[in-house]
């Protein structure tokens, strides 16, 4: 069988022998798929050390229509990204973006996830502002799964809402309430929707927030109610609570 | 279930064996003499009785402290920190560490649900604000996971004045730059030195 050709990024690695790693990926043509890279852990393996989490590059695979592991045949990297790992935030806030994908992707083609993703691995790798980044590449990424917060109008009643109007946010209900609605969340004002808006879609480039802190503790909340359906995301802690 | 398939599914569950390679040691140990068997089955037993982490820096041993920690010719000044106990052999076969050690039990791997608390880090942090330590050698592996658990341990230890220290990272020696991966010699000039 001839080797689809793809691009792809490594979103998880496990051993699977003494010599053999199965790799998650997400592909620009695939959607999330599952490969298994026969001598992968070998010394003078071929792929050597490039099927490490966040890096990407051009993949070969051979599909095989009746399972759902598949044969990894080449793998041309395009970037690594071990410069994520020299930054506590960057790498909580990959891993955190890397299990959402896991959790909620499919193996349908998905270009515009696939930039999305790489803007921001891009980003987290280059160093600069790491909670900003990480938290527009994971609101991008929710955003282009279909996962956005609403912020233009009350969740409740349907209402515009007003630039400097005081809303609370209702992350079970996806997104803000006016306040004639008065909802019980977190108050947020028009300069937080401005930056939360931003940040869906900034793909992953904002320079500085206000508040990160409330910013990761709203984000926290919205994958609660919206992605994690009852089996809570493991990165969580450490994309909350990593020393800056 | 036979005896035979029990050893075979047993055996077979070790890392690095397979079922035929399973089946083929399962039937060395009937042909070979009985007390052979009965010598690997005591072996067995004794080391999972006896053998436990060190209740100072968590490398395996059998006696408390371990032969490292209560030796008078290491360096006591120096700890190198590592991911797991058979990292401590990996260094110790270099014969060029004469420090003490310290087995974090993993690294950092939030997917796998791996974080700070499933780390030995409070004991490190206690050993260092306790005594001699002057320098932490931290030598998780050269993964963006193994760097991660670098960075954090180094802001933990930051604080308490102690140097730290990463080991190097870069092309294997003996090597040819012709083969080497490209993440592999990025990484080699990214940790480019000097020559003085």
């Amino acid at each position: 069988m001839a080797a689809a050709d793809t691009r792809a990024v490594v979103l998880r690695t496990h051993p699977y022998s003494e010599s053999t790693v199965i790799a998650r990926l997400l592909t620009e043509d695939f959607g999330v798929r599952s490969v298994i890279a026969k001598g992968a852990r070998r010394p003078k393996s071929r792929f050597g050390a490039l099927l490490e989490p966040f890096t990407d590059g051009r993949i070969q695979v051979r599909f095989r229509d009746d399972r759902d592991l598949h044969t990894l045949a080449g793998f041309d990297v395009g970037r690594s990204r071990q410069g994520i790992g020299r930054s506590l935030r960057a790498f909580a806030g990959a891993s955190l973006l890397a299990e959402i994908l896991l959790r909620t992707g499919t193996e349908d083609p998905h270009p515009d996830l696939y930039a999305a993703v790489i803007t921001c691995y891009d980003a987290l790798t280059d160093g600069s502002e790491p909670d900003a980044v990480a938290l527009g590449g994971i609101w991008s990424t929710l955003s282009v799964l279909g996962f956005a917060p609403r912020t233009d109008q009350c969740i409740r009643c349907g209402r515009d809402i007003d630039p400097g109007e005081e809303t609370g946010f209702d992350p079970a209900g996806g997104g803000v309430a006016c306040a004639t609605c008065r909802p019980r969340g977190r108050r947020l004002d028009g300069v937080f929707r401005r930056e939360l808006d931003a940040l869906c879609g900034s793909g992953g480039r904002i320079e500085a927030l206000d508040d990160p802190r409330l910013h990761r503790e709203l984000l926290r909340a919205h994958l609660i109610a919206q992605v994690d359906q009852d089996r809570p995301f493991r990165s969580l802690d450490l994309f909350l609570d990593s020393p800056a | 279930m036979s005896a035979i398939d029990d050893l075979t599914a047993e055996l077979a569950r070790l890392p690095g064996v397979g079922r035929k390679t399973a089946l083929r040691l399962t039937y060395h140990l009937i042909k070979a003499p009985a007390e052979h068997a009965e010598r690997l089955a005591r072996a067995v037993i004794a080391v999972r009785e006896r053998v436990h982490p060190c209740e100072v820096c968590g490398n395996l041993t059998e006696d408390d402290p371990c032969a490292i920690c209560r030796s008078e010719r290491r360096d006591r000044t120096l700890v190198c920190v590592v991911e797991d106990a058979a990292d401590v052999g990996a260094v110790e076969r270099t014969g060029e560490y004469r420090g003490l050690y310290h087995v974090l039990g993993g690294r950092l791997a939030p997917l796998d649900g791996i974080g700070p608390d499933e780390l030995n880090v409070l004991p490190l942090l206690d050993r260092v604000k306790e005594g001699d330590v002057a320098e932490v050698v931290i030598a998780t592996n050269p993964s963006v996971e193994g760097e991660a658990t670098a960075v954090y341990l180094q802001k933990l230890l930051r604080p308490l004045g102690v140097t730290t220290t990463r080991i190097g990272r870069g092309l294997p020696v003996g090597g040819d730059l012709e083969y080497a991966d490209g993440v592999t010699i990025a990484e080699a000039l990214h940790n480019r030195r000097r020559l003085e």
